[in-house]
């Protein structure tokens, strides 16, 4: 039976990690209540919002997202993987929750749902837990999560500049001169939520690898006013259309998963043609940096555990480090053949926007930092060791890469470095010998106190 | 004030003209306002289309609208 959101709430709630608020909440301050909570955050009662309540910051921990995905902290990268090797298919379905109450024509009021204010320097209210579907006739569906920017009662502005399959499909609409139909979901489970975060190849509907997280279908509800479909558990939709104007309209600043406040951008602008939610709604605030780099990690090291294998080296363990936002950085140790420290790495810088990879031997541990050091201190010579791809893909929001040097809806790119960091070839393994104290198994201090 | 507008959007013309601002500090200037009224009047300067920005996202009144 697969999970709902609220089923993941229950879930929280069970294992202690969901703080209630019982006393009205002004929206305008929800997002620094989840900020200071060592737990994820139900607000029951909302001020000017009867009938709503909020749920945000549910995954500001790995913790959390091993319970959404039902697995030990360790094993999350593995468990993504595991769902997406057995893709399940989704199935409509009738009477879907989601769908409970229809608001279309001059009822759309995108104030009248409990936008939040979220983070200082902020260009506006943002919607930021959202999962989005749009379709292209050669491609077919596709998922992401695009964050919104509050501009009026029936139009949000929606951060489009990084390469996507959605703004590909925008664009070929956009050469059309056409809008692009998309709907979002707010208020889905986590597995929907990582499925929207996997950069899956363009003809691979994400709603398959939700269904393979789950372990069963994703029920579906056809919206009411655009060709497209959303998952019929979540608990509002908005559905509409991405004017054909281009990147033209302002948006942001907006604080980005890279724990960086961000700056204006210019992109298109989403037009609301109908709003639907449940009876009694539950709205979702993903809390920024943290819930979206938990929500990155498990992504990128599947992601990089897939490379390694379709490179045929033998992954042992990965690490997509909470520094680089579970984005940017990918460290993995390896089973190491002749060579093979070297096609690891290219397989790793291979991963989305990952600009640097580290790989080491077995007898690492990735995640004792002391530990890794150690490997790229004494198994590393920078004159053979390392590898520089310049003019890869890269991402607006790393300052680095000097975005603003494009002009408006321009891609920016990136230069990537990979770290070999095993035992070179030729060197012999017993010079890595650790020390061992004598008599240290033997000798018990216990014994001489 | 603009006779198209309500006065909480107008206000808020008014205090953007007189200098540029942040969405922040016009949301802390009107934590009076209960929000989906602040945000239904900020979607009035949305729709007039009056607003810019500045490097420092700032928000400002376009010039040919600032003495509407």
């Amino acid at each position: 039976m697969k999970k709902s959101f609220r089923d993941f709430l229950a879930d929280l709630d069970a294992a202690g990690e969901l703080g209630r608020y019982r006393v009205p909440v002004d929206v305008r301050d929800v997002s620094a209540l989840c900020a200071q909570s060592r737990q994820a955050s139900l607000f029951d009662t909302l001020k000017d919002y009867p009938g709503w309540r909020l749920a945000g910051a549910l995954l500001t921990t790995r913790k959390r997202l091993a319970l959404a995905m039902d697995c030990a902290e360790d094993e999350v990268a593995r468990r993504f993987e595991e769902g997406l090797g057995r893709l399940i298919e989704p199935v409509i379905v009738e009477d879907a929750p989601c769908q409970q109450v229809v608001i279309t024509g001059d009822a759309i009021d995108l104030a009248a749902i409990p936008y939040p204010m979220m983070h200082l320097f902020d260009g506006g209210p943002y919607l930021s837990g959202t999962f989005v579907v749009s379709k292209d006739p050669e491609f077919g569906r596709n998922c992401g999560s695009y964050r919104l920017m509050y501009r009026s009662p029936n139009e949000t502005g929606i951060d489009l500049v990084s390469p996507s399959d959605m703004r590909l499909y925008y664009q070929r609409r956009l050469d059309q001169g056409k809008p692009l139909e998309i709907a979002v979901a707010i208020g889905c489970h986590p597995y929907e939520m990582l499925a929207a975060s996997y950069k899956a190849p363009i003809d691979l509907d994400e709603y398959w690898v939700a269904g393979g997280l789950h372990g069963s279908p994703v029920p579906l509800a056809k919206c009411k006013t655009v060709d497209l479909e959303v998952p019929a558990d979540a608990e509002l939709v908005l559905e509409g259309e991405l004017l054909p104007i281009g990147w033209t309209a302002d948006e942001g600043p907006f604080g980005e998963f890279s724990q960086i406040s961000g700056d204006v951008k210019w992109n298109p602008v989403f037009r609301v043609k109908c709003i639907t939610h449940r009876r009694d709604p539950i709205f979702y605030l993903l809390q920024m940096p943290w819930e979206n780099d938990w929500l990155a990690a498990p992504v990128t090291e599947a992601a990089g555990l897939r490379a390694l294998r379709n490179a045929s080296v033998q992954p042992v363990d990965i690490r997509a480090p909470v520094g680089s936002c579970g984005y940017w950085t990918l460290i993995a140790s390896i089973r190491k053949r002749p060579g093979e420290g070297k096609n690891a790495l290219l397989a790793l810088l291979s991963v989305a926007e990952v600009k640097l990879a580290i790989v080491t031997d077995e007898d690492i541990d990735i995640h004792n930092p002391d530990d890794l050091d150690w490997a790229m201190t004494f198994r590393v010579q920078a004159d053979r060791d390392l590898i520089v791809v310049q003019g890869a893909r890269g991402k607006h929001i790393d300052p680095s890469i000097k975005s603003w040097e494009l002009g408006k809806g321009g891609l920016p790119t990136t230069a990537k470095l990979g770290i070999d960091a095993t035992i070179p070839e030729g060197v012999p393994k017993k010079l890595y010998r650790r020390i061992r104290v004598y008599g240290q198994d033997r000798v018990k201090p216990e014994e001489y106190r | 004030m603009r006779l198209d507008m309500s006065p909480l959007a107008s206000t808020l013309i008014r205090e953007i003209t007189d200098r540029p601002q942040q969405f922040h500090e016009l949301v802390d200037a009107h934590r009076e306002v209960p929000w989906p009224d602040f945000l239904r009047a900020w979607g009035e300067l949305r729709r007039a289309e009056i607003l810019n920005r500045d490097d420092d996202g700032n928000y400002l009144i376009r010039e040919a609208n600032a003495a509407s």
